[in-house]
């Protein structure tokens, strides 16, 4: 196994390179100016390209790339042109509201995913299966910007049962924080579980139909044993996949939510960083999403051996 | 249904806590003000983005400011300068008794290196440099500015916010200020980008204390915070506002008037007028450069549809002509015959005479400004009409922002403006802007309002420039447009303009 991780990490910088790369050369292809837009509107050309001198930015690509290389593999991802702060310092001040929201919001699926989508297997076809499945439909179907709006409006501004938006202010405690996060982890649990419901219900269904759950069955084991001990255990493989990719896209920043809500996370960070053209910015947050991506992927992988033996790396 | 209506939940909370305490408490009052976005500086000399003074204003003051009728009025300075004669020398006493936010004293000697910064390095400052022969300090509360030629417009330069002649320490001055340090009612406390800035009052503040007016006059600190919130996405702005989670909120979208006005947190605080879109015209290359081609554009457009098309209501915006409105003392009507022609048959005639060989008319905007986007799209359709081709080049603000520096990308594009209390700080009259609108006559209007210190005559070459710039099309401004800002019922001490200060509101 202990192979497998090796080549796993190999793999993993070998990714990394490729999106520091790719990252690099996407982000100076689209035109726009970062400098023309922190001067303002009424800035002139000159300014502008004196601004961008100053950053750095009228050196030749070449040698911006190969500083820009040189650098992050000493862990050093430059200075964001717009915070003037080192970009790890940005992503960190990130971490926290993009953390939380993601667990937050993969727990709510889970608790909402994991029942519904068993029930639905085991009660296939019934009026509870197709309205589970159709529920999951609506939900992975209605775009989560409009779940988030309709939330927002009646639950927080109307209801007044949930901060409307934000990460709280300079005196929010954690809980405070945690506080505002509940509304959006709300809308991408629901929008998420609608996939796990799927997931699950499907993996089920192939279970369900095993001989060794007939022979369970036939022994006399009780129903919910059959379910939880036999038939879950077997059909967690795929369900753990889609969780583990789930959770890699959470992490990755809930773009259009952080927005919405006005989360100070990863999602809403990298939506600023490319309208502002925040090139280093952009740079360390798609490595760092990119790292998580493959480290979460790695992890559900490993996962599997808990909970099938018969799986060897 | 409301369990409680959300601007008594923190009043019963506040009661609550205070019975569990059982012990007097002073009352903290904070500002929660809600802004379109984090300001890239706070440094403004260095900005002449709207957002960074709406901030920086608040910690950061120059000499002189605006009051309520855009009129130039003394902040740092003891009183409005003297002025020689010939309009050359500028004697500004400086107050004394001023301290900045790091405890040291204002003099001269702070006024002048700022000053001096702000004519080397600061967008606006830069611009009329070349006029200013010296900046020195005559007394430890003395400055004088010698001209080498009269530039009229120099008090409003130094009493604008943005792009400001702003007064700092001398120490701190450098090409890039890491911790600003102002003489502002407000100072710095903390800053997590994206999140919040937090200011709290400077207790060492001195007010002015002549009455209140706009921007001048007493600043009376009566928030002790004040916490203002980036907020990008207009609707959860709305949000924010209608939950009680914001006291003031800044560019609302036109759609959530009626919304806000019927709530029972928050009203609709409309700047009438805000500003006027623009359809700025490239002089340097391609198909507008010709005189007839320009005319048949201006008598194409179909005004008032695109202002429709692009505001909605009413409420949000005015077929108006003159290039200031209503109450302003720059307002005339001359030129304003060819506002607004919607003729597309005579627009048709005029290219048909310049010999149009069906070259695109490339217009540039983007829908960062969802109106720019309709207004153009209206406009396309009155065009083609007219026999234009017509080209639209759709991209985000950034892009925009660059592609307009270049001539050879663009025939039209599409901006806008507030109403700027001076029209010589707008530079689109100058031949010398990117727009590159260069014709003697007008040339020599520019120069001369300049350099004229005679209001009444200044407001003559107004109208003689604004006849210019109909007669010869140099850029067309589409109408006058309104801003909605929010603000929660109870609190006072807050004016409509487009750039919203605090330091006067209480709730």
């Amino acid at each position: 196994m202990a192979v497998y991780i090796f080549k796993r990490i190999l793999g993993l910088m070998v990714v990394i390179f490729l999106v520091l790369t790719i990252a690099f050369v996407i982000v100076r292809l689209a035109p726009g100016d970062p400098a023309a837009l922190m001067l303002g509107p009424e800035a002139s050309a000159e300014d502008a390209a004196l601004l961008r001198t100053q950053l750095g930015l009228d050196r030749p690509i070449l040698v911006q790339y190969l500083t820009f290389v040189f650098n992050a593999v000493q862990g050093d991802l430059g200075n964001s042109i717009f915070f003037n702060q080192p970009v790890t310092q940005v992503l960190l001040g990130r971490a926290e509201p993009t953390i939380f929201l993601s667990l937050f919001s993969l727990l709510i699926a889970l608790v909402i995913a994991t029942p519904v989508g068993i029930y639905a297997a085991y009660r296939r076809g019934s009026w509870l299966d197709q309205g589970a499945i159709s529920t999951a439909m609506l939900a992975a179907s209605i775009p989560s910007f409009w779940t988030g709006l309709m939330f927002q409006r009646y639950l927080a501004t109307e209801l007044g049962w949930f901060p409307a938006s934000g990460y709280g202010g300079p005196d929010a405690g954690f809980w405070v924080r945690m506080g505002h996060l509940a509304l959006p982890s709300i809308v991408l649990g629901i929008v998420n579980s609608a996939l796990i419901i799927r997931f699950t219900r499907a993996s089920m269904l192939d279970i369900l139909g095993e001989d060794y759950i007939r022979t369970a069955r036939s022994k006399g084991m009780g129903e919910r044993r059959v379910i939880l001990r036999h038939a879950l255990k077997n059909a967690a493989i795929p369900i753990i996949t889609v969780v583990g990719l789930t959770f890699a896209l959470l992490v990755s920043g809930a773009v259009v939510t952080e927005r919405v809500f006005n989360i100070p996370g990863m999602g809403n960070l990298i939506v600023s960083a490319v309208l502002r053209r925040d090139y280093p910015v952009i740079q360390g947050t798609l490595i760092v999403v990119a790292t998580l991506y493959v480290l979460i992927n790695l992890a559900t992988d490993l996962l599997y051996l808990l909970v099938d033996k018969r799986v060897k790396y | 249904m409301k369990l409680l209506p959300n601007n008594t939940r923190p009043a019963l909370l506040a009661l609550l806590a205070s019975a569990a305490l059982a012990v007097p408490a002073t009352a903290q009052t904070k500002l929660d003000i809600a802004i379109v976005g984090e300001a890239d500086t706070f440094d403004p000399m260095m900005s002449t983005k709207d957002v960074v003074s709406i901030v920086t204003q608040h910690f950061v003051e120059t000499l002189y400011t605006f009051d309520e009728n855009w009129g130039v009025a003394p902040l740092l300075a003891t009183e409005l300068p003297t002025i020689s004669d010939d309009g050359l020398t500028y004697t500004i006493g400086i107050r004394e008794g001023i301290t900045f936010h790091d405890g040291s004293t204002m003099d001269s000697a702070d006024v002048v290196a700022s000053l001096e910064r702000w004519k080397t390095q600061s967008p606006r400052g830069k611009g009329v440099a070349d006029k200013i022969a010296s900046i020195t300090a005559t007394g430890p509360f003395e400055v004088t500015i010698q001209m080498s030629t009269p530039y009229s417009p120099l008090l409003s330069l130094l009493a604008f916010s943005n792009s400001a002649a702003a007064v700092y320490p001398s120490e701190i001055l450098a090409e890039t200020i890491e911790n600003v340090v102002g003489t502002g009612p407000y100072m710095i406390a903390e800053h997590v980008p994206d999140q919040y800035l937090q200011l709290k009052r400077f207790d060492a503040y001195v007010s002015r204390s002549e009455p209140s007016s706009g921007g001048a006059g007493a600043r009376k600190q009566l928030a002790d915070e004040i916490r203002f919130i980036p907020v990008p996405d207009p609707n959860t702005r709305v949000e924010g506002l209608l939950s009680g989670q914001f006291d003031f909120a800044d560019g609302l979208p036109s759609e959530s008037f009626a919304r806000i006005e019927a709530s029972d947190v928050a009203d609709p605080m409309l700047l009438r007028p805000f500003g006027w879109p623009i359809f700025a015209i490239n002089h340097k290359a391609g198909l507008l450069t010709d005189l007839k081609t320009r005319q048949a554009l201006q008598a194409a457009l179909p005004i008032d549809d695109m202002l429709f098309a692009a505001f909605g209501d009413d409420n949000f915006f005015v077929v108006d002509g003159p290039m200031y409105p209503e109450g302003w003392t720059w307002r005339n009507d001359a030129g304003v015959d060819k506002y607004n022609q919607n003729d597309q048959a005579k627009a048709a005639d005029l290219l048909k005479e310049t010999g149009y060989d069906g070259t695109p008319l490339r217009i540039l905007t983007s829908r960062q400004y969802e109106f720019h986007f309709k207004m153009a799209e209206v406009a396309k359709v009155a065009l083609e009409a007219a026999g234009f081709a017509v080209e639209m080049n759709v991209v985000d603000w950034a892009t925009l922002g660059q592609q307009r520096n270049d001539p050879a990308l663009w025939d039209i594009y599409i901006t806008h403006s507030p109403f700027l209390p001076e029209p010589a700080l707008t530079d689109l009259y100058t031949s010398s802007s990117r727009l590159g609108w260069a014709e003697p006559e007008k040339d020599a209007i520019v120069a001369q309002f300049t350099v004229e210190t005679d209001q009444a005559k200044r407001q003559e070459l107004f109208a003689q420039l604004q006849q210019k710039l109909y007669d010869d099309v140099g850029f067309i401004k589409i109408g006058g447009f309104n801003a909605l800002n929010g603000i929660r019922q109870g609190l006072t001490g807050v004016t409509a303009t487009p750039w919203p200060f605090f330091w006067n509101a209480s709730k």
